[in-house]
């Protein structure tokens, strides 16, 4: 058996959390925080006056301790609960707003990934990664430096996040890969056009409002209403209690109003158990389930430097892609990442966004002189399935069991003949178009 | 850094999920692989929710390994001893795999511990079918006995195409593996790894653990096997195990450690190289450090037209001055 008969290997690093399996699955096998929790308790207790003039036996004593906290290290749940549980380990979150920080921590995060996760022997797999659309390309030579270099990978491709989301759509309909994609993730909002596979990246939108500001909001709208949660556990709580309880409403006055009249109905409870005393409590979330996904349509309920919402965004990406992509951009508006699961929100997206589309249709009829034709209506469709939690997952996987994945690989061979330039472009392949 | 474990993460988290879930339940349709070509493909149909159907791939057997029906000796017996009633072997098993179970987590023990104890068994049926044969010699070891019918030299499947000998006595067992590797600076990395290896067991803190010997050439044990089996790239190592390594608590661990040898040496290589990644990356950056601080504050001056270049060609972004 050689690496092109074996699935490919499937990891997406988010800012928030990691996606990894095999190509050909539906689901990830593991979905896990991306963070490590590094042992410092060497490198911060060396003595700075050891500087000066170290002795000999010292020196090595320091060495061999940096060595050992090298190899110390814990990733994803596992990471957050040494963290937790003593104080000689640190978090470092490897990826910040998409775009891998501490490449240190981000290869020993990959090397758990696959020997203690997946458990499988890199020299057997190709591999596809994935990126956030802004990317630069030396980030690109760098992943590709570590995973033939210190991996041995066989093959590697480095896909873009929103054009696998788009591919997500693939085996549900038909391929369609014009669209844009908007992802919203934990710690990255992209707005994205695509047409026939390629990024348009003139148009490329991001927005500082993403899933962890969703919980950090309700987490401050719990401690304003005085709910009686551990400080320690509180992000940690409010954003258990935004996946499980937050929807988009239609409208929040007359929600603030339905909450009003039928408290029952709409209060929930939650009970957890103090970390430090064992004692139970309970929290009650009532108005921050729809405000906290409220954030998205009108930001300045939240944050007053950044007030845009998100459809307006999406408009004016779409306004400023090539005239002739136009339609079928609004035509296909796919989402995904873990912040676009709460109830309801393409519905909300999507009336919102027909209605500027819309105003902005009969403003130009309007001004038309009798006897011109008319513009056709614009349809505006925002495309919600099932998978979307991790739809760039499962674009990987699907694009990654086709037999074009591997012809469109980088090799071992040529990395080595032509050097880690090569991982700078990852050409679109059939699948993708 | 971690040690390999037995369970295989995943099987034990769907089968933990699958037992949370209540009665209802999704279909399930997924294929995983391990190091060295264990294949699992595991399914749960909605109709059966409670029952998983799990199919095992192994690496394919070299020639001079022994079998019996295509899985290692007392594999059968192993799968049945360990799981009870909870395990029924389909016979045949699924096109392309060779072993094919059916889990029944209805007739999981009520005990929570005894339940997850069962579980993490499940998630080690890579121990139990491929150890079995190993287990089986190692156990007859502790007993300070031969196993009846084996030859002086018995190969065991370790990864594809490639065994590992065993030259089974009443009082100690020696455990020969060829190594190989295919990459040029993994042959190496491997080949001084296991030299200081086998330097560390030879401190006085180890003076328990089985005694072990790297050699460049096959030693002594593999006389009369075919060449084909024989050619390492990275030597050849032996264990040489006595029965105080195998009493009754210490079986397990030791079957697993010896069963995957080969990975964990190829982990450690490939930690290494990560390793010394690592610490080259932190000396470049602290030389260019060095070399900005360097620099003349015309240089500097310099750089950041040039900064500023570069962001125009970065993509535009709505009011975030974050990317
Ligand atoms: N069911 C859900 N409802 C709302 N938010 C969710 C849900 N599931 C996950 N999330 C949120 O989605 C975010 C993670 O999304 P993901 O796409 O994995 O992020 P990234 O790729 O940036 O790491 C987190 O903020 C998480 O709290
Ligand atoms: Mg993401």
């Amino acid at each position: 058996m050689d690496a092109l008969s074996r699935p490919a290997v499937v990891i997406d690093n988010g800012t928030g959390y990691t996606k990894m399996g095999f190509a050909g699955n539906v689901e990830p096998c593991f979905i896990t925080p991306t963070v490590v929790a590094v042992n410092d308790s060497f490198s911060s207790s060396a003595p700075p006056a050891a500087r000066g003039a170290p002795a000999k036996g010292n020196w090595l004593a320091q060495h061999s301790a940096g060595v050992m906290a090298d190899l110390d290290f814990y990733i994803g749940e596992e990471a957050l609960a040494r963290s937790r549980a003593s104080s000689t380990y640190s978090l470092s979150y490897p990826i910040r707003n998409g775009q891998v920080e501490n490449w240190d921590t981000m290869e020993r995060f990959w090397q758990q990934c696959i020997f203690n996760y997946l458990r499988c022997d890199p020299e057997d797999h190709y591999f596809l990664l994935t990126e956030s659309p802004l990317t630069a390309p030396e980030t690109r030579e760098y992943t590709g430096e570590i995973m033939f270099e210190t991996f041995n990978v066989p093959g590697l491709y480095i896909a873009v996040q929103p054009v696998l989301a788009l591919a997500a759509g693939y085996t549900t309909t038909k391929c369609e890969m014009t669209g844009v994609v908007v992802d919203v993730g934990d710690g990255a909002t992209h707005i994205v056009p695509v047409a026939d596979g390629y990024v348009i990246g003139s148009s490329i939108r991001s927005i500082p409002i993403t899933g962890k500001d969703v919980t950090q909001f309700i987490q401050q709208l719990l401690k304003e209403r005085g709910e009686n949660i551990p400080p320690e556990e509180s992000f940690d709580v409010a954003r258990r209690l935004k996946e499980m309880y937050c929807y988009t409403s239609s409208d929040i006055v007359k929600e603030f109003n339905k909450h009003d009249r039928e408290p029952s109905k709409y209060i929930k409870h939650w009970g957890g158990i103090k970390p430090k005393t064992g004692a139970k409590y309970t929290v009650d979330i009532g108005y921050e389930r729809f405000l906290g996904p409220e954030i998205f349509f009108n930001p300045e309920i939240y944050n007053n430097d950044f007030t845009t919402p998100l459809q307006v965004v999406i408009d004016r990406c779409i306004q400023s892609s090539p005239i002739d992509t136009r339609r079928a951009l609004y035509k296909n508006i796919v989402l995904s990442g873990g912040s676009t699961m709460f109830k309801d929100f393409h519905r909300r997206l999507q009336r919102d966004l027909k209605k500027i589309v819309d105003a902005r249709l009969r403003a130009s009829n309007t001004r038309l002189i009798s006897g011109d034709p008319k513009a056709q209506p614009i349809e505006v469709n925002v495309v919600s399935h099932p998978i979307q939690r991790y739809a760039v997952w499962f674009g990987g996987s699907v694009l990654a069991s086709t037999a074009e994945f591997y012809e469109a690989c980088h090799t071992k061979a040529e990395y080595e003949e032509y050097g880690a330039s090569i991982c700078r472009s990852n050409p679109v392949f059939k699948g993708m178009y | 850094m971690i040690l390999l474990q037995s369970p295989s993460r995943f099987l034990l988290q769907i089968l933990q999920e699958r037992v949370l879930s209540g009665e209802k339940g999704m279909d399930i349709d997924c294929h995983t692989v391990e190091f060295d070509d264990v294949r699992y493909h595991i399914q749960f149909s909605m109709r059966n929710p409670k029952v998983m159907v799990l199919s095992v791939s192994l690496p394919l057997p070299p020639p001079e390994a022994i079998l019996h029906d295509d899985l290692p000796l007392g594999a059968v017996d192993a799968i049945k001893a360990t799981y009870g009633p909870v395990v029924q072997i389909l016979d045949p098993p699924k096109d392309g795999f060779d072993l094919t179970m059916k889990i029944n987590l209805t007739k999981l023990p009520p005990d929570e511990e005894q339940r997850n104890a069962i579980l993490t068994q499940i998630a080690s049926i890579r121990e139990v079918v491929l150890g079995a044969p190993l287990k089986l010699l190692l156990k007859h070891l502790a007993s300070k006995t031969v196993a009846p019918n084996v030859d002086k030299l018995v190969a065991l499947v370790h990864r594809p195409n490639e065994s590992f000998f065993l030259a089974p006595q009443a009082d100690k067992v020696t455990i020969v593996y060829p190594m190989r590797f295919q990459d040029s600076i993994d042959i190496v990395l491997a080949t001084s790894f296991l030299q200081e290896f086998v330097e560390a067991r030879r401190t006085a803190a180890l003076n328990n653990v089985p005694s072990c010997m790297w050699s460049p050439a096959p030693p002594l044990e593999l006389k009369g096997v075919p060449a084909d089996a024989l050619n390492a790239n990275a030597g050849f190592v032996t264990f040489v195990v006595y029965p105080r390594h195998v009493e009754s608590k210490k079986l397990d661990r030791t079957v697993w450690n010896l069963l995957t040898f080969h990975a964990y040496v190829s982990y450690h290589v490939k930690c290494s190289e990560g390793f010394m990644h690592t610490r080259m990356r932190r000396r470049v950056e602290s030389l260019i450090q060095a070399l900005d601080r360097a620099k003349s504050d015309a240089e500097k001056l310099k750089k950041l037209v040039h900064g500023a270049s570069f962001k125009r060609m970065s993509l535009k972004n709505e009011g975030d001055s974050r990317f």
